[in-house]
């Protein structure tokens, strides 16, 4: 089956990034053993704004087409990109504390990550506790294209409001060859695995949509 | 009628139910003075961290009254099936978005202006020039809130939580707006230099306009039946 061998890569690539963060990869000067949360802290940044991306051109598409297949798309990158954000605001605060002595700082990066994490996790609350069955996928829609739109005006004004305070490593580090390749690993194992989640997560809505009217259908005939 | 004569049409109709009720504005500018009142008691209002507290006080009462008072916009609308009948009008509803969401921004404004006599009292600031400068963040901050908040109530009207659910969209989604609002509020209230002030105002004016024409656009789908 496709899909088993794709899962049999992401699980090599996964193994081969863990061997290169846990064995291979030198331990970083100043901050010691704990940098190492960086491999997973920067690509589930990435993945999560994938995600959110994603979000977006479901959402656009769904408007447009009115294809469930984009609703889905967009539901499941919604949950995911959360769930990737979880990781970051989790991931950070761990590596906070022993470099910046504290675990959170309301300085701009961390400030507009966790005001987009809330931002999607609004998303979701409607599609679950909001709106009926029939509506959630178009009011969904609405919101996660604004959601998105949103994302560059949060991190703009989150800039304006603190840029002094910025004590976040920049993008553009400069890291030894080793890091960097050990960085390109994790990218593509978090890549690769955003996507077998979304294909998992997305079949498996299908199938709840699919069950969710052979139940109507069957208690319409009763 | 043209576009925009609906538009005006609309929030015609709606200042002048507002204007005979008055149900919207006295219980709106009475919960602003409420919640400045429970804020006293957490901050000491009239001490000297009015700088520091101020700002961001005077905008959360105004956020949380907005949330009240957006709620309603549509909740009228909704009694009798109002909302039918306006969406069966011939045209663009953007036309309907643009009535409600003119409507909202003066409904803010006047609560924000009524309430200010409360908030200078308060504070112990003894007006002058500095409340010029002011109006004009009230009025951008307004567009920004109702620029939004106009398309989220319509958004919730239909839902089930719908209380619930207005703030829940709202507040993540105003933050940057919000943001600027408060630090803007702040260099006014210190004095501060213009060329501080500009990217503020910069910063509500994008997002005003940006959210303004994406709800035109998106509003049709909101309250699609």
């Amino acid at each position: 089956m496709r899909s088993t061998s794709f899962s049999y890569l992401i699980f090599a690539t996964m193994l081969i990034a863990l061997g290169a963060i846990f064995l291979w990869v030198p331990t970083e000067q100043e901050m010691g053993i704990i940098q190492r949360i960086f491999y997973f802290h920067v690509p589930s940044a990435i993945c999560a704004f994938i995600a959110f991306f994603l979000v977006f051109v479901g959402s656009v598409q769904y408007l447009r087409t009115r294809e469930d297949k984009w609703d889905r798309l967009a539901l499941c990158a919604a949950e995911l990109g959360v769930v990737f954000g979880l990781i970051v605001l989790i991931s950070g605060p761990l590596w906070a504390k022993p470099v910046w002595g504290v675990y959170w700082r309301w300085e701009p990066r961390l400030t507009s990550m966790l005001i987009t994490f809330t931002i999607y996790a609004a998303y979701l609350m409607v599609r679950d506790y909001g709106a009926h069955s029939t509506q959630a996928p178009r009011l969904g829609a609405v919101f996660g294209i604004l959601a998105f739109v949103n994302v560059p005006l949060v991190y703009y004004s989150v800039d304006l409001w603190a840029a002094d305070q910025q004590l976040h490593p920049p993008r553009n580090v400069e890291l030894a060859p080793a890091m960097l390749y050990t960085k390109w690993i994790c990218y593509a194992a978090f890549f690769l695995l955003l996507l077998r989640l979304l294909a998992q997560r997305m079949e498996l809505a299908r199938i709840e949509t699919a069950v969710a009217r052979l139940r109507q259908k069957l208690s319409d005939e009763v | 009628m043209s576009f925009l004569g609906r538009a005006l049409a609309i929030l015609r109709k709606d200042l002048q139910a507002e204007w005979r009720t008055k149900e919207r504005l006295s219980p709106m500018v009475f919960f602003v003075l409420l919640v400045l009142l429970v804020f006293n008691f957490s901050f000491e209002l009239g001490g000297a961290a009015l700088h520091e507290i101020g700002p961001g006080v005077l905008w959360s009462a105004y956020v949380f009254a907005s949330l009240l008072g957006l709620g309603r916009s549509f909740a009228d609308e909704r009694e009798n099936d109002a909302l039918d009948a306006l969406l069966l009008a011939p045209g663009d509803r953007g036309a309907v978005y643009l009535g409600k969401m003119l409507g909202n921004l003066i409904f803010l404004l006047a609560i924000e202006l009524l309430s200010l006599p409360f908030f200078i009292l308060f504070f112990n600031l003894s007006p002058g020039f500095f409340l010029v400068p002011l109006l004009g963040i009230f009025l951008l901050g307004s567009a920004c809130l109702a620029s939004v908040g106009t398309l989220f109530a319509a958004m919730s009207n239909n839902m089930r939580l719908r209380e619930l659910l207005l703030p829940l969209l709202l507040l993540p989604m105003i933050l940057p707006a919000l943001i600027s609002c408060i630090e803007a509020t702040a260099l006014i209230l210190a004095n501060g230099r213009f060329e501080k002030l500009l990217p503020h105002l910069q910063m509500l004016g994008v997002y005003a306009v940006v959210f303004t024409v994406l709800s035109l656009m998106l509003f049709e789908y909101a309250i699609e039946e």
